[in-house]
């Protein structure tokens, strides 16, 4: 694979018109990631999900130079319908469309030359395979005290022209203070055996608010690892759903901070998974200051071979008095082959604070699947019932209700 | 309506029932009186079709043989049982739940289901006529219920699909006398010539309410005596213990 690696990065820099900076710190970030490659289970971090071997198992002859040269047509039969919205659509890693039909023009600012950071102090190689091979990008500014009127759904769609490819995206939001987005990513992929890897930045300034629900639903063979980083500024909220369902691997990592006063962070996820699915949420939320907030609800459904896997660390600074840290994840294991992997991590060094977590498995009550049988459901309406009752509540802590009721029939969970 | 005929029912090897008879004709009330332990409770689940035990012998309901039917096909036909334990039902809601039932039971057979506005018009007045708060038909199924509100929320579901036989296990356990007033009351607005009941309790006092056909004693997995009303004082007064 590192033959095929330097093949094609030098291919890249060759066919690309990177400026003077970006080729070096991409050089160096290519690198880096030679020299430490795809994690591996001995580090802590993956060592329910070994992406090393996930993709040696699943991916054959894997190439990372994609030719981004041609358009490609978008699908619009996959636009969500019925909600109005403005629109990023990548198709096969391409940006293709960048639509803000219902946004004021000078409230927002969208950058796409690609801007490297030149020293970010990280080890997660992956983010070094991205900043090496990554050469589309997009940047958002929400202007400050602008709300964006309708939601943008980034939407990240792969065609059936793409296989065994490596595509690496980056996507940086920045929300002024008193500002607000609701962001949904919705994934369609029709492609198979790709590595996705997705970097986004969001960086929420005072009394701003971010809502990020990031749905990937539709059954695909591809291997993705999504990176979010998180800063947020005083009072400003976060808010994450996680539908984890449709790809064959998925793993969310989310790291926020919570560098200002009365900040708070939401993640809600559930998982429902099938065949030989594997994902998994690996989230560290920092309370770096005092009087912030964070709270983490996690569910999951796991069936055939399935297996899904949380990390959940919540750190508290010494200087962070006051937190509010809270996480519980639970899941139904509808057979003996299926796993759950819950690793919650507390690391406290506040005295004053309030912190919980909690973690529970088990399969599905079969008295409560009695008593609905008793009523005249079969067995499948019972089940069904009780999953959909069992993955509800995560799904009511969505808060834009036209979102959640989207959310809601993308599950099939109107009753 | 129901006959049983020679039941026996093993859980785990262990004999729980054994040459067990009893029949139900059409609007009759049975009450089956029993200690702890004599098998009241696995038989009003090898009626519904509980899985888990061992069963032989026959039992017919309207000359169907029960044993070839899942429990919700029995729930088609008719069958009902008020659980002695009702189980909360997380993300569920009642109202829902309610609506769900009634319009499988209808589909099964072949009637015509009811829409959002005629189902809440039949469940409004089911829960005015049983005191049941209506609040409580918008929250999660049983969650967070008191005793005697699930024991109502029972009967509320028993009076909606308005079966032929109910079967009613233990129901007035844990039920303070207002609240049993009104179980029972539900019970008799549903009594007519061709819906039957079959009562499980350990105790007479419910039986002050709803008048029965017949008592039967329930011992060591059989019936030993049968009789009229009368039987069950004859029980309260003597107690189990010296029953024979």
């Amino acid at each position: 694979m590192e033959e095929q690696l330097k093949i094609d990065f030098e291919k890249l820099l060759e066919n690309s018109n990177f400026s003077k900076k970006n080729a070096e710190i991409k050089r160096k970030n290519f690198d880096n990631f030679i020299e430490k490659g795809f994690p591996n289970r001995r580090e802590e971090n993956w060592k329910f999900s070994d992406l090393n071997q996930i993709i040696s198992k699943n991916i054959k002859n894997l190439s990372f130079y994609n030719d981004l040269s041609k358009p490609n047509k978008i699908d619009q039969s996959i636009y969500i319908d019925g909600l109005e919205h403005n629109k990023l659509v990548f198709v096969n890693g391409r940006i293709e469309k960048i639509e803000f039909d219902y946004e004021e023009k000078n409230k927002i600012e969208i950058l796409d030359d690609l801007v490297l950071e030149k020293s970010n102090n990280t080890t997660n190689s992956l983010l070094f395979l991205n900043n090496a091979f990554v050469s589309k990008y997009f940047k958002l500014i929400v202007k400050k005290n602008y709300s964006l009127q309708k939601p943008l759904v980034i939407y990240n769609i792969t065609n059936k022209d793409l296989v065994s490819k490596n595509i690496n995206l980056k996507v940086d939001i920045f929300l002024e203070e008193n500002s607000s987005l609701k962001l949904i990513e919705f994934s369609n992929d029709k492609s198979t055996t790709n590595f996705i890897n997705i970097n986004y930045n969001f960086n929420v300034q005072k009394n701003s608010i971010l809502k990020n629900y990031k749905i990937d639903n539709n059954s695909n063979s591809n291997i993705k690892y999504c990176f979010n980083n998180i800063s947020q500024d005083a009072n400003s909220v976060s808010e994450i759903f996680l539908l984890s369902s449709g790809s064959e691997f998925i793993k969310n990592e989310i790291n926020c901070n919570l560098n200002g006063k009365y900040s708070s962070a939401f993640v809600n996820g559930v998982f429902i998974l099938n065949e030989t699915k594997h994902h998994e949420i690996k989230t560290n939320i920092n309370h770096i200051v005092e009087n912030t907030k964070s709270y983490q609800l996690i569910k999951g459904v796991l069936e055939d071979t399935s297996k899904a896997v949380y990390q959940g660390k919540i750190f508290v600074d010494s200087k962070a008095q006051k937190t509010d840290g809270y996480q519980l994840s639970k899941a139904i294991l509808l057979n003996d082959n299926t796993e759950f992997n819950a690793k919650p991590e507390l690391e406290i060094y506040a005295d004053d604070v309030k912190c919980s977590h909690g973690s529970a498995s088990g399969s599905l009550n079969e008295d409560s699947i009695f008593y609905l049988m008793s009523r005249g459901l079969n067995y499948k309406e019972a089940k069904k019932l009780l999953i959909n009752g069992f993955l509800l509540d995560v799904v009511e802590k969505i808060t834009d209700s036209e979102i959640k009721n989207l959310i809601k029939n993308i599950m099939s969970l109107k009753q | 309506m129901l006959k049983i005929k020679n039941l026996k029912a093993d859980v785990e090897s262990k004999s729980i029932l054994n040459n067990f008879n009893l029949e139900i004709k059409p609007g009759e009330v049975h009450a089956i009186m029993g200690p702890n332990g004599s098998g009241k409770s696995t038989l009003s689940n090898i009626l519904s079709g509980k899985k888990g035990y061992d069963v032989s012998g026959e039992i017919l309901f309207e000359n169907k043989n029960l044993f070839e039917l899942e429990t919700e096909e029995r729930a088609h036909k008719g069958i009902f049982l008020a659980f002695q334990y009702p189980l909360e039902i997380p993300g569920v809601n009642t109202n829902i739940f309610l609506k769900t039932s009634l319009n499988a039971i209808k589909k099964a057979r072949g009637e015509k289901e009811l829409d959002a506005i005629e189902f809440l018009k039949l469940v409004k007045l089911k829960a005015k006529e049983l005191k049941f708060d209506e609040e409580k038909l918008n929250r999660q199924l049983n969650v967070g219920f008191s005793g005697g509100e699930k024991k109502k929320n029972e009967i509320l579901q028993m009076s909606i699909l308005n079966p032929k036989l109910s079967i009613l296990d233990e129901t007035d356990s844990g039920l303070d006398i207002d609240a049993l007033k009104i179980v029972a009351d539900g019970v008799n607005s549903l009594r007519k010539k061709d819906n039957s009941f079959l009562i499980i309790t350990h105790y007479q006092r419910l039986l002050d309410y709803i008048k029965p056909d017949y008592v039967h004693v329930l011992m060591n997995g059989h019936i030993i005596k049968s009789g009229g009303p009368e039987l069950a004082l004859e029980l309260e007064n003597k107690g189990y213990e010296n029953f024979n």
